[in-house]
C-alpha cells in the first residue's frame, strides 16, 4: 500500500480576518499538493482565529458558503479539513471542522464540548453539536474528526473508534499555560496533549493525528507541537513548539491493520456492556431526585415506648 | 529551596554562590517563558500598528528584565528607555538603569521628575500647587504621585518616539497590590505581569540582566533605604511561595497550614490580595443601555480594523 503522506498546516491565523486566511488557506493548499500530500490538516478556527467573542456572528459561514466551496474547488483531488464559524439555518453558530473531498463539503463534524471554565468562554458563543460519526473518505480508510476539547472526553476517540475510523484528527487552537520546569517541554499544556493522544491512539489502535495553531491573541500563545502517532501509541512525528510551518509526515495506514491483528482491542470492546451500564447510570441519574423521595418513610418511625 | 543558576552565579557575594533563592515549585523552563514573551511583545505591538516601544527603567530587575525582553523582541534600536528619577532616588538606581542601557545600547532619556513632583507637593518653604496642607503629605502619598507623575512622562513622550508603553509590573507585587493604580501599573501591555518575583529573578539570570541588579534587595525607591522585604514583611521567595499555592493551585486555608505557612501570613495575604481586587480590573461601568463594554459588548482588544494605520 502507498503511504498517505498527511500534511499538517500549524499556522497563526489572523483574528478575524477571513480573507486573509483563506488566502494562507489556498496557498497551504498548493504547496500541499505541490509536496505530493493526500490528507492535509488545518487548525480549529483556522480560517477565522480562535478569540472571536462578538466577533463570530460577523465571520460565520454556511457550509453552501461560495467562499467554503471555493476552497473546496481548490482542494480537489486532496482530502482538506478546514475549520470555521459555522451558523446553521437557525442561526447558531458552531465550532466546525469541515472534510473538503472531490471540490465539495463532503462532512461537517461541529465541536461537541465546548469548554466554558478558566481562560475559555466558548458556549457563550456557540452552540454544540450533537452528532459524533466515522465518516468514509477517498483515501482508504475511515476518518475520524474532533475539535480541540472533544479529546478530553474519552468517548468521543472510542465512538470515532468503534463507528470505523482508522485515523482519528484533532484540530486545535490550544492555548499554551502552565509553565513549570518539571514539565515536557516546559509546557504543562503540551505534556497532558500528548499524554491523551498516545494513550487514545494506543487503546484505538488507531492513527491519530493532530494539528494545533500557533500564534498569539490577546493574552494567549497558542502552542503548535502538532503531532502524528501510529496504532502503537509512538510519536512519528512531532512539530516544533511555537513556529510556523507545513509539515508533511508519511503513514502506512497497514500499521493498523498490523495492529489491531497483533492487538485486538478493538476486537475485544464490549460496547453493548457499555451502553447497558450507561443506560443504568442515566437512569439512575435522572431519577435520583424520585428514588430519594421514594425512599423516604411515609409513615412517622415508630417511637419505642417508653417503660 | 534551590540556587539560581545565573550566568555568573557562583561569584561571591553575601548568598554565596547563590545569585537568588528559587523555591523549587517555582521554577519555569526560561527558553519557553521568554519565547511566549518575546513573542507577546512582536505581537501586541504588530497588532496595534507600532514598531516601537518604550518603557521606565528604574535600576530594579523588573523593568531590566522587560528591557532585555523588548530589545529581543524589536531589537534595540527600535526602544526607548526613560530615567525618571526623583531627587530622592538613589543614585545606584540610576547607575543600575544606565547599565542596562549601556549593555543594550538601546536610546535612553532621562527626565528629573522632581519638579513635576515638588511643583505639587511644595519643597522647603515654597508652597505648591496642592496647597500649604500637603507640604505634610505621608511619603506613600508622595510615592503614588511619583509613580503617576512617572506614567504621564512616559504616555507624553510616548507619542513622540511612536511607541507603545510596556509595563514592568510582576505578578507578586499586582496579587497583593504593591501598585499605584493608574501609576507603575500603567501600560499599554504586561510581558512579566504573569511571573512571580522568584521567577522574573530566574529568567533575568537566563537573559544575562547584570548580577547587581538580580542580587540586590528589590525596592520602590520611594524613600531612601526603602525596601519591598522590608515594608511587606515577607521575603519574596516566601511571599512568591504563599500566593502560587494560594492562587495557581487552589489550596485551602486549612492545607496551606498543612503545608507550614503561618497562619498570620496566610490571613495576611489573603487580605492583601482581596483587598487589592479593584487594582487588577477594569473600573466597572453602570449596566443602562442594551450593549454595554466589557458586559456584553465583547470584542478582542486586537479586533480587526483596530491597529493604528
Amino acid at each position: 500500500m502507498q503511504p498517505l503522506r498527511i500534511a499538517l498546516a500549524q499556522l497563526a491565523p489572523r483574528l478575524g480576518v477571513l480573507e486573509d486566511n483563506l488566502a494562507s488557506h489556498r496557498q497551504v493548499i498548493e504547496a500541499a499538493r505541490a509536496g505530493g500530500a493526500g490528507l492535509v490538516v488545518f487548525p480549529e478556527l483556522g480560517l477565522t482565529g480562535y478569540q472571536l467573542q462578538d466577533l463570530a456572528a460577523e465571520v460565520a459561514m454556511r457550509v453552501d458558503d461560495p467562499r467554503l466551496l471555493g476552497l473546496a474547488a481548490d482542494a480537489a483531488g486532496m482530502s482538506v479539513i478546514v475549520s470555521f464559524v459555522e451558523e446553521a439555518a437557525d442561526h447558531r453558530l458552531f465550532i466546525s471542522a469541515a472534510l473538503l473531498e472531490n471540490g465539495g463539503v463532503r462532512f461537517v463534524h461541529r465541536k461537541l464540548f465546548l469548554p466554558t471554565y478558566g481562560l475559555f468562554d466558548e458556549r457563550r458563543f456557540f452552540a454544540p453539536g450533537d452528532r459524533l460519526r466515522a465518516v468514509e473518505s477517498q483515501l482508504s480508510v475511515p476518518l475520524g474528526l474532533a475539535v480541540c476539547e472533544d479529546f478530553w472526553h474519552l468517548a468521543v476517540p472510542e465512538t470515532l473508534a468503534l463507528d470505523g475510523a482508522q485515523i482519528l484528527i484533532n484540530v486545535s487552537s490550544s492555548p499554551g499555560r502552565d509553565l513549570a520546569a518539571i514539565h515536557e517541554v516546559g509546557l504543562g499544556t503540551a505534556a497532558s496533549w500528548r499524554t491523551l493522544m498516545r494513550t487514545y491512539a494506543q487503546l484505538t489502535t488507531s492513527f491519530v493525528v493532530f494539528c494545533n495553531r500557533v500564534g498569539m491573541e490577546e493574552t494567549i500563545s497558542f502552542w503548535g507541537g502538532s503531532e502524528v502517532i501510529s496504532p502503537s501509541g509512538e510519536a512519528i512525528f512531532t512539530a516544533p513548539l511555537f513556529d510556523e510551518g507545513l509539515y508533511f509526515v508519511d503513514i502506512e495506514l497497514g500499521d493498523v491493520r498490523r495492529e489491531r491483528i497483533g492487538l485486538p482491542l478493538l476486537r475485544d470492546e464490549r460496547p453493548e456492556l457499555h451502553l447497558r451500564e450507561l443506560r443504568r447510570i442515566l437512569a439512575e441519574r435522572t431519577e435520583m431526585a424520585i428514588d430519594q423521595a421514594s425512599e423516604a418513610p411515609t409513615e412517622p418511625e415508630p417511637v419505642p415506648e417508653q417503660s | 529551596m534551590v540556587s539560581g543558576a545565573g550566568p555568573e552565579a557562583g561569584h561571591g557575594g553575601e548568598r554565596k554562590g547563590q545569585l537568588f533563592e528559587l523555591p523549587p515549585e517555582l521554577a519555569i523552563d526560561t527558553d519557553v517563558a521568554r519565547r511566549v514573551m518575546v513573542g507577546f511583545i512582536r505581537n501586541q505591538l504588530r497588532q496595534a500598528g507600532f514598531g516601537r516601544a518604550l518603557l521606565g527603567l528604574s535600576g530594579g530587575i523588573d523593568s531590566a528584565l522587560v528591557a532585555y525582553l523588548v530589545a529581543e523582541a524589536i531589537g534595540p534600536e527600535s526602544m526607548l528607555c526613560l530615567l525618571l528619577p526623583y531627587r530622592t532616588s538613589s543614585r545606584e538606581s540610576v547607575e543600575h538603569a544606565r547599565l542596562v542601557v549601556d549593555n543594550l545600547g538601546c536610546a535612553s532619556d532621562i527626565v528629573d521628575i522632581s519638579q513635576i513632583v515638588d511643583g505639587y507637593f511644595g519643597r522647603d518653604r515654597e508652597i505648591g500647587a496642592g496647597g500649604a496642607a500637603v507640604r505634610e503629605a505621608a511619603p506613600l502619598r508622595r510615592g503614588n504621585f511619583m509613580a503617576r507623575a512617572r506614567m504621564s512622562v512616559l504616555y507624553d513622550v510616548s507619542v513622540v518616539w511612536g511607541g507603545l508603553v510596556v509595563g514592568t509590573g510582576n505578578k507578586t507585587e499586582s496579587l497583593i497590590g504593591y501598585t499605584t493604580l493608574f501609576g507603575d501599573s500603567a501600560c499599554a501591555f504586561n510581558p512579566i505581569g504573569d511571573l512571580y518575583k522568584s521567577q522574573v529573578r530566574q529568567v533575568a539570570a537566563a537573559i544575562g540582566v547584570p548580577e547587581e541588579i538580580i542580587r540586590k534587595a528589590p525596592s520602590a525607591d520611594l524613600w531612601p533605604g526603602q525596601t519591598d522585604e522590608v515594608e511587606a514583611g515577607f521575603t519574596y521567595p516566601e511571599l512568591d511561595r504563599l500566593l502560587f499555592w494560594m492562587i495557581d493551585k487552589r489550596r485551602t486555608d486549612d492545607e496551606l497550614l498543612n503545608m507550614g505557612f503561618a497562619p498570620a501570613a496566610i490571613s495576611r495575604v489573603k487580605r492583601l490580595v482581596a483587598v487589592s481586587e479593584f487594582k487588577r480590573q477594569v473600573p466597572p461601568v453602570a449596566k443602562l443601555g442594551p450593549r454595554t463594554t466589557g458586559v456584553d459588548y465583547l470584542y478582542p482588544r486586537r479586533r480587526p480594523g483596530s491597529a493604528r494605520p
